[in-house]
């Protein structure tokens, strides 16, 4: 059996990656595809624990995540349809406005 | 032996395509990039004796969102457009900054996190994770249910082009 921590590694190593993304590009839909890796990131140390610990918990949290990020990805995707139909762009420096 | 193999080769598949994912200028890279990278999770999640959740990961995240995005980047015809760079004070913070808080997640992880292994393996098949979520969790899977009924609508009103509002 491969020890947890080293799950944890990789899983800190992709939630650093997944902040760089957020952190560094302007395109929308990139950040939130880096958004997408650190929600995935957050899950691999929920399966981790739920197997270090023996508790279905978290395997039960990783599927209402899974479930939580599809709505959120049809409703972002949404509103990044919305803004392009309005503004021309998806850049995020342009749209930092609420309303328009 | 072969699943520390197995480990190491998709760790590393992950953590390249993660990197893909967030330096190459075009977004559909991106997308192809983000889908490699959840299969090496869902090799994961096998490695972690959770067979449901890899399936699950598949065919929700590889299959259903990416889909989504790969859709939503070719309607837009984003694929063409070259992405204005970004100021390079913000560059600078901002792979300094994720740079020193993943060395500080993985230095404190190493030093605080190292836990024994249980001896006994816990196999989270589609039968317990199924009894659990009707007997347990059934109030939160009915209000998920809601929850994604709401973001139908949602992304129907709001990609609607002000047909809702005639």
């Amino acid at each position: 059996m491969i020890p947890t921590h080293w799950f944890l590694i990789l899983s800190a190593v992709l939630f650093a990656i997944g902040v760089c993304g957020v952190l560094t590009r302007k395109n929308g839909i990139t950040i939130f595809m880096s958004i997408e890796l650190m929600v995935n990131a957050v899950n691999l140390t929920f399966v981790a624990y739920a197997r270090q610990f023996h508790q279905l918990h978290g395997i039960i949290f990783v599927f209402f995540i899974m479930a939580i990020a599809a709505a959120e990805a049809a409703v972002g995707l949404a509103i990044f349809i919305s803004l392009f139909h309005h503004r021309e762009t998806i850049d995020v420096d342009e749209a930092n406005l609420m309303r328009w | 032996m072969i699943e520390f193999i197995v480990f190491f080769a998709f760790a590393a598949v992950a953590i390249i395509f993660a990197l893909v994912v967030i330096l190459h200028r075009n977004p559909v890279v991106s997308v192809l990039s983000l889908v490699a990278s959840f299969f090496s999770l869902a090799v994961m999640y096998v490695l972690l004796e959770a067979p449901f959740l890899a399936v699950l990961q598949v065919i929700i995240y590889a299959g259903a969102i990416m889909v989504l995005f790969l859709f939503v980047i070719m309607l837009l015809n984003l694929q063409h457009r070259e992405e204005p760079a970004t100021r390079p004070v913000q560059q600078f913070l901002g792979y300094t900054g994720a740079a020193v808080f993943g060395i500080a997640l993985v230095y404190y992880i190493a030093k605080y996190a190292v836990l024994k292994l249980p001896g006994t393996p816990f196999l989270s098949d589609a039968r317990r994770v199924g009894i659990s979520l009707f007997q347990a969790y059934v109030l939160p899977f009915e209000a998920v249910s809601i929850l994604l009924l709401a973001a139908i609508v949602g992304a129907l009103v709001l990609s609607g082009r002000g047909a809702v509002a005639q």
